[in-house]
């Protein structure tokens, strides 16, 4: 399996306080091709910051970032919006669909980003097949109003394999939801990685994390590895 | 390029998705937007009819821009040469006029000195080389015209507008009996005064029957009557038309490069005398009337319009504040800085066309309904055609207002950062 993300070193130090605080330690992390990797740690662990550092929304003070083996560090706005857009697929807890569209022009919000134009008919059949992925194409003209969490957040992973990316970054997706309706969305999310997706999950749910390949834990920005890979 | 086609879709798509999200946002800032592109419309509407009425009737007095007049000191040796000079030709005209009497003979005008109708000039003078004098005799039926010979169809320099009948025929052999063709004054003072049709001119043979042919505008407050220089000489001779006793004018209307200019010029400086000579530029002489008062109207608009962008800036700031998630999404699906605020400007801009196509319709609606309702007491609205310089005026100001209005809420979006969606 090919190496998709490579940490060394990673650290994030919050500044504009009277004491800076350092949000993430010099923190490792491997991720493969079809590989899952659960995140787990207590509230202000630095979980979310270091999804952030991982998906190019933030940039780590130091250390080195690999993706698929490119160097992407210290990488402008601009080329970072670009891998944005071709290498991560993004899920979060709150599932921030536009309410005034439906369901497939959710999906094909990732697809309409000014990263390359796809015609009509190619947008509609990517995001049909997006929807079918996750099982809910029979409400493509729903509107976010009108269906369930579950479903809500079901939309919220099509939009994140619309552009069949390389890796699905995924912030407690389930923290909202009940445990059912929470399991559906794991199986979505792993059923990506079937198709060699990565998957980073942060989740406060230890049953979740334990069907992950491993599982890392996050202390006050040190990352540990708690689970070998299975 | 196929990079900027796609982000310029791109914003364009998700605008109009804004756009009908937000109907009622978007309702409030056209509100706020209308009256100040509606202003701007209605001022250059106005004033490009204005302008083109104010034009009609300069070229109608003046002539045609471009054309080169050549006024002449009277001069009796100088009439024969001129009507031989211009004689059959395309590209000049000349024009002699004198005084005529229509009407019973024997009897002064009912219009002394050939005044408008219903204006009084004073007394009947008669002149001679050794002054005026009022002229003996009482008014009868009998009216006084300029007499206004013509070499050739003058029409190509001056745009006479054609009442009823007919225009002088320039193509046949000249008719014995002169054929008249009136201004709307003349018409006026003949249809009023039923008056015999026998004419008196100075210096003539004898008295002639015209015939009236037609009826002209020609922009003239005095009653003037328009014959061929050639049917008139039949019965004066020419150098009885520069006779400057009788109020006489003589006058050539040429294109510009006409070889006739140097010929008469050389001619008339042969004889001593000096023409004046210069070109018609009638839009220059208009656009210096009008663009005082089209600059204050332009400011007042402009003032209302800025009332308006002001009213777009306010609802797009608080559409973007409302947005910060929707818009913090974007860019962590990899939509860039520049295409956010190619959004929010596409929004604003599409708002701007909106409310220009609707004050562009409301002005076209207005101004049928003010033709239909004033036009026939004011020629100036009758059958008025709406300008298109006044809506080119609308999409511009529309979409000077969307970029005004939507550029620092552009700029907002753009810098929305992108752990919004994290912290939420």
């Amino acid at each position: 399996m090919s190496t998709l993300i490579e940490l060394e070193g990673i650290t994030k130090v919050l500044k504009g306080q009277e004491q800076p605080r350092t949000i993430l330690d010099g923190v490792g992390l491997t991720v493969n091709a079809g590989q899952s990797v659960a995140i787990v740690g207590r509230s202000g662990s630095g979980k979310s910051t270091l999804l952030s550092v991982i998906g190019l929304f933030d940039r780590p003070d130091s250390g080195s970032y690999r993706l698929d083996g490119q160097e992407i560090a210290k990488l402008p706005e601009r080329r970072a919006a670009k891998l944005r857009s071709s290498h991560f697929g993004f899920v979060f807890q709150r599932f921030f669909l536009l309410k005034h569209l439906t369901a497939s022009q959710n999906v094909a919000m990732a697809l309409v980003n000014g990263q390359g134009w796809l015609p009509r008919r190619q947008r509609r059949s990517r995001v049909m097949e997006a929807l079918d992925q996750v099982g809910i194409a029979h409400l493509a003209k729903s509107r976010p109003a009108k269906m369930s969490g579950g479903e809500q957040q079901r939309v919220a992973i099509a939009r994140a394999l619309v552009r069949d990316p390389k890796v699905l970054l995924a912030d407690e997706p389930t923290g909202a939801l009940d445990i059912e309706t929470g399991t559906l969305v794991i199986d979505a999310l792993l059923s990506a990685t079937e198709r060699g997706c990565g998957l980073i999950l942060v989740t406060h749910d230890r049953d979740h994390a334990a069907r992950m390949c491993r599982t890392h834990d996050l202390v006050d920005g040190v990352l540990t590895e708690r689970v070998a890979a299975r | 390029m196929r990079r900027l086609s796609g982000r310029f879709r791109s914003s364009l798509i998700i605008g109009i998705q804004g756009i009908r999200a937000r109907k009622l946002r978007t309702l409030l800032s056209m509100i706020s937007l209308f009256l100040g592109v509606l202003a701007v419309v209605v001022v250059q509407a106005g004033a490009s009819i204005a302008e083109r009425a104010l034009l009609a009737d300069l070229e109608l007095q003046q002539g045609y821009d471009g054309t080169r007049v050549m006024d002449m000191p009277l001069q009796q040796e100088a009439t024969e040469f001129l009507a031989d000079t211009v004689k059959g030709r395309d590209d000049a005209v000349a024009i002699l006029g004198v005084s005529g009497i229509v009407g019973e003979p024997g009897v002064l005008p009912v219009n002394p000195g050939g005044a408008p109708i219903d204006q009084d000039w004073g007394p009947a003078m008669v002149c001679n080389d050794t002054g005026c004098e009022p002229a003996p005799g009482v008014k009868g039926q009998a009216v006084e015209v300029r007499l206004t010979a013509l070499s050739g169809d003058v029409r190509r320099f001056r745009p006479f507008r054609a009442v009823s009948g007919q225009w002088l025929d320039f193509s046949t052999v000249p008719a014995m009996a002169p054929r008249l063709v009136l201004n709307r004054e003349a018409a006026k003072a003949f249809d009023r005064y039923k008056v015999p049709a026998e004419m008196r001119v100075n210096g003539a043979a004898s008295n002639v029957t015209p015939r009236f042919v037609g009826v002209v505008d020609d922009g003239d407050q005095q009653p003037r009557a328009y014959v061929r220089l050639d049917e008139l000489t039949t019965w004066l001779p020419a150098s009885r038309l520069a006779d400057p006793n009788t109020g006489g004018e003589m006058r050539l209307m040429m294109t510009q490069g006409s070889p006739v200019e140097p010929v008469v010029s050389a001619k008339l400086k042969a004889l001593g005398n000096e023409p004046y000579v210069f070109t018609v530029e009638s839009r220059k002489d208009q656009e210096k009337q009008l663009a005082l008062m089209r600059l204050v109207f332009f400011a007042m608009a402009g003032l209302v319009l800025l009332i308006g962008v002001a009213g777009i800036l306010n609802v797009g700031l608080a559409t973007v504040g409302e947005r910060v998630e929707e818009f913090a999404l974007r860019r962590a699906v990899g939509t860039p800085r520049m295409l956010l605020a190619g959004i929010v400007l596409a929004e604003t801009l599409l708002t701007g066309l909106l409310t220009a196509a609707a004050a562009i319709g409301a002005s076209v609606a207005g101004l049928k309904v003010v033709s239909m309702v004033v036009g026939n007491s004011q020629p100036i609205l009758s059958d008025v055609q709406f300008p298109w310089e006044a809506g080119v005026a609308g999409i511009i100001a529309g979409l000077v207002a969307g970029v005004l209005g939507g550029f620092i809420p552009a700029l907002r979006a753009a810098g929305i950062p992108i752990a919004t969606v994290m912290r939420a």
